[in-house]
């Protein structure tokens, strides 16, 4: 596709424009969603497209272009032209990275197991199969699979290839109406794929959670299940943006270099994580993707940038770009020392939500959200647990960050519908969370 | 265009499928967003491709593409085809659709002042009128999102039943985000949204300006003179905003028959309805609920639905009875009913699934100030923030935004952040008196596996709860 790439930066470059941004997709996905332990639909999606940003003294344009003749090509940069002439500049813009990038090849990114992969039903099977023997009566969940190509070519010297797999899988299982478990696996490799996994521990969840009592409100100890905490971390992810900060969408706004977390925590964002879901050798500059810590120790160290952003604030890109909009790759929050056992005997009187899903926010900037469990919710006491149900986590993002007081020693990365960018977390222990239920 | 749509039916035929759809989309326009005063840059959206729906052994399959040439058309049909069958094989019961009657037809909304035809500059000129009127005011709002955007959306829909529906709808929205801080304290306007299905007309009409201004005023009010709200049981009037978020929440999404038959049961979750509660009474006499895409220049307008069946509105709730769900071609033929059009597609490359689109708390007798006269203590909630309901629709909360003590029947001072968290049945049983006046406010409805966001409205009247147990933060 670096024909296409080239022609449409010559044409760009001949019509007058400033920097070039041409990041061409090839994409196959295909999807398995099941239900009732049947499958519902399968889909298959092609789709060869180029996303090109262009600049043009200061004016700032983007577009699609999926027809990708010659003709349309010309006729679109031309549209683009025409439309930017009289627009104001965008003062803030400072342009584009410098290339060219060397670039690493990123262990367990890419599998030909997988783009040759037949049938996936399958592992669809193994999912529900696994979840029915743990005791689950219905079976739900959403397998895919992915090969994505990515060709990028910027006016600054950029060409950059990237090639990628991934499979993943999502299960829900249900005993009865509120009786139900959640587990999800997502690899780049289709050796690490484990649909059981995800299938046994749905239906481990929703064994444990039968014939729930309402649950108490108040302030709790609670330990957030990887699946539940990944589903608040990416929410942040999206408040790390300097964009999303400038905009009013984020509680960390003012906080560079203040304690925003417990000093045990630790937040990054890695672009380059092997067998991350989000992982990719560079971003939409093509600056390689890295690690930058976003908090350390409890300190909040940076918002993501890209360039542009990044000269506005004199510093540098964390390659994040999102040209427009940088954007994090896969949130990880360092592992502690705990192992399952000693986090949850830490917890005299507490809860233990295995998943949230509708996290909404009264303030962006103030931080204050609240979120529903949904699958096994327990109570915990003693070791024991006695399963729950009907109460909402009502809280703040900081405080949330501050009250974390142990972490579990395995990571879980995680990428589903309600975790849309990928978060790796072990199991979290937060004190006082507060916790409401409807009274009528 | 509809020679390759038609083509794709008839190939899919022809591989042995026994039921197939080919739906062309095509979606042209503009978005704008300024922050913080700055043009953020623009973007141009033009989109379009094919996507193919079969049913093969009674096992769907589903395949899109955006390259229209035959080969790569006759390509996504094979892949439609071959996964049905694949599909087939881990099924307890064949999917069957509804019976349903089609036609040849072809419908479009008219733009008074066509989009297209105006530059983007002065587009962006719609989005300063928000920033000056903004700032005229003198409240302080460091932080302002605004955004713009129109599309106009062309569909063709063929399938092997007969049915042929062509359309073009177009959509133009203003979206803002304002962040007000005075006196040491802050508070939030996000993603309010003013959008319609038809020209930029609608939007000079509405002047979305004027809406910023109410937000930040109110806010600004909030932070100066907002009270704590009374807690325990009171009275609570809620405005049609409120009502919208309540009914779409609580009402629409339940009796989405997809999810009362376990379909969204791994993302957008299950429902407490069950389709033996049909004549069920869930809420009180004065509470009727009505779902109607039919709606002319209506944010989630529609005439005809992705399956191709003619939309009509529809009785959710009717005097407290539930009395119809929302139904596409495979949920209708399970309840033996035919479908009432509520399959929608956000794109080419999405399968339709039962969405809703323009829900409404439908009008009562009562005028504004006979709801709130008759309340001894209670509060008036205008807008919310935070939101959520659980995935069986019945744990809910809303949380005030701009909100007033009512006291012996008088509009007093704004009170902070007062929190509905409730039943569905409490929530709609509660309901003693419904006003005249029929409001609609435009949101995104998220559902499906990838997500489909799809334009809805929401709305109604004014409507007064009693004996809420009312919380504070």
């Amino acid at each position: 596709m670096f024909d296409v790439n080239d022609f449409i930066l010559k044409k760009a470059k001949e019509l007058g424009f400033g920097d070039v941004v041409v990041l061409g997709y090839e994409m196959d996905r295909r999807q398995v969603r099941f239900a009732n332990n049947e499958i519902t639909v399968a889909k298959n999606w092609h789709e060869r497209k180029v996303e090109l940003f262009v600049e043009l003294e200061k004016r700032v344009a983007g577009t699609t272009i999926t027809e990708l003749s010659e003709e349309n090509i010309e006729r679109t940069l031309k549209t683009l032209l025409g439309n930017m002439k009289g627009m104001s500049p965008k003062e803030d813009y400072y342009g584009i990275a410098e290339g060219p990038f060397e670039y690493k090849d990123i262990p367990e990114t890419f599998d030909k197991a997988i783009v040759e992969l037949d049938e996936p039903n399958e592992y669809v099977e193994r999912a529900i199969n696994a979840a029915l023997e743990e005791g689950a009566k219905r079976v739900a969940g959403v397998l895919y699979t992915d090969h994505n190509r990515l060709y990028l070519t910027t006016s600054n010297g950029v060409e950059a290839f990237d090639e990628g797999t991934g499979i993943e899988i999502s299960v829900r299982a249900f005993i009865g109406d509120l009786e139900s478990g959640h587990g999800t696996n997502s690899v780049r490799v289709l050796k690490k794929f484990d649909p059981e996994s995800a299938g046994r521990k749905a239906g481990e969840i929703a064994k444990l959670a039968q014939n729930p009592e309402q649950g108490p409100e108040g302030k709790f100890d609670v330990i957030f299940d990887p699946l539940a905490f990944a589903n608040l971390l990416s929410y942040m992810s999206f408040m790390t943006s300097a964009y999303a900060a400038e905009a009013g969408f984020s509680f960390l706004v003012n906080k560079l270099g203040q304690n925003v977390a417990n000093e045990i925590v630790t937040i990054k964002d890695i672009g380059n994580l092997p067998n991350g879901y989000g992982t990719r050798k560079f971003d939409d500059e093509g600056v390689p993707t890295r690690e930058t810590t976003i908090i350390e120790n409890g300190t909040f160290k940076t918002f993501l940038l890209n360039t542009s952003m990044a000269k506005k604030y004199g510093t540098e890109t964390t390659a994040n770009a999102g040209l427009i909009m940088p954007h994090a790759w896969n949130i990880v929050l360092e592992p502690g020392d705990y192992s399952r056992e000693e986090l949850f005997s830490e917890v005299r009187k507490g809860i233990y939500i295995t998943n949230v899903w509708y996290t909404r926010f009264q303030n962006y900037v103030a931080g204050d959200f609240s979120t529903i469990p949904r699958d096994g919710i327990f109570l915990v006491e003693n070791g024991e647990l006695r399963p729950i149900r009907n109460i909402r986590v009502s809280d703040n993002f900081q405080r949330i960050l501050e009250g974390i007081k142990a972490l579990g020693k395995e990571s879980h990365h995680i990428h589903w519908w309600e975790v849309r960018t990928p978060v790796s977390t072990p199991y979290v222990l937060v004190e006082d969370v507060g916790i409401t239920r409807a009274t009528k | 265009m509809h020679e390759l749509v038609e083509f794709a039916v008839e190939k899919a035929l022809e591989l042995g499928a026994s039921y197939a759809e080919a739906r062309f989309e095509e979606k042209n326009g503009t978005s704008l967003a300024m922050k913080n005063g700055n043009p953020e840059g623009l973007s141009i959206i033009a989109e379009r491709g094919i996507g193919v729906r079969v049913l093969v052994d009674g096992g769907m399959g589903f395949a899109s593409t955006n390259v229209l040439t035959k080969e790569s058309v006759s390509e996504a049909v094979k892949k439609a085809v071959k996964l049905a069958k694949a599909a087939s094989k881990v099924r307890n019961e064949p999917i069957v659709f509804s019976e349903e009657d089609f036609h040849r037809v072809s419908y479009k909304v008219k733009m008074k002042k066509d989009f297209r035809d105006v530059s983007p500059e002065e587009k962006l000129e719609l989005l300063r009128k928000i920033e000056e009127d903004v700032k005229a005011t003198g409240v302080n709002v460091p932080m302002r999102y605004l955004g713009y955007s129109d599309q106009l959306w062309k569909k063709i829909f063929i399938n092997s039943e007969g049915a042929y529906v062509k359309s073009k709808i177009p959509r133009v929205s203003i979206t803002y985000n304002l962040v007000v801080f005075e006196n040491g304290q802050m508070e939030q306007a996000p993603f309010v949204q003013r959008a319609f299905s038809g020209g930029l007309e609608l939007i000079e009409k509405d002047e979305p300006w004027s809406w910023a201004v109410k937000d930040v005023q109110a806010l600004k009010k909030l932070i100066y003179e907002g009270q704590k709200p009374p807690e325990g049981k009171v009275d609570l009037v809620i405005s049609p905003e409120v009502a919208g978020i309540a009914v779409h929440e609580s009402v629409g999404h339940p009796y989405e028959a997809d999810r009362i038959f376990g379909r969204e049961a791994a993302q957008a979750g299950e429902s407490f309805v069950k389709p033996d509660m049909l004549g069920e009474r869930i809420g009180s006499e004065a509470v009727t609920v009505i779902e109607d895409p039919t709606i002319p220049n209506s944010w989630g307008f529609y005439l005809y639905d992705d399956e191709g069946v003619k939309a009509r509105p529809r009785y959710l709730i009717k005097d407290g009875i539930i009395t119809e769900f929302l139904t596409n071609r495979e949920y209708a033929a399970k309840l033996g009913q035919r479908s009432n059009a509520s399959a929608r597609a956000i794109n080419y490359n999405r399968e339709p699934i039962v969405r809703m689109a323009n829900t409404y708390l439908a009008p009562g007798d009562y005028s504004f100030e006979e709801l709130i006269e008759e309340v001894k203590l209670g509060v008036y909630m205008v807008s919310f923030n935070e939101w959520n309901i659980d995935d069986r629709r019945y744990q809910q909360r809303y949380i005030g935004r701009e909100a007033y003590l009512i006291e012996n029947g008088e509009i007093k001072h704004p009170v902070r952040r007062p929190i509905l968290e409730i039943t569905t049945r409490a929530l709609w049983s509660s309901v003693d008196a419904v006003g005249k006046e029929v409001e609609f406010f435009p949101g995104t409805c998220g559902k499906g596996e990838p997500g489909q966001g799809v334009p809805v409205w929401m709305g109604g009247a004014h409507a007064r709860l009693r004996d809420i147990p009312l919380r504070r933060p």
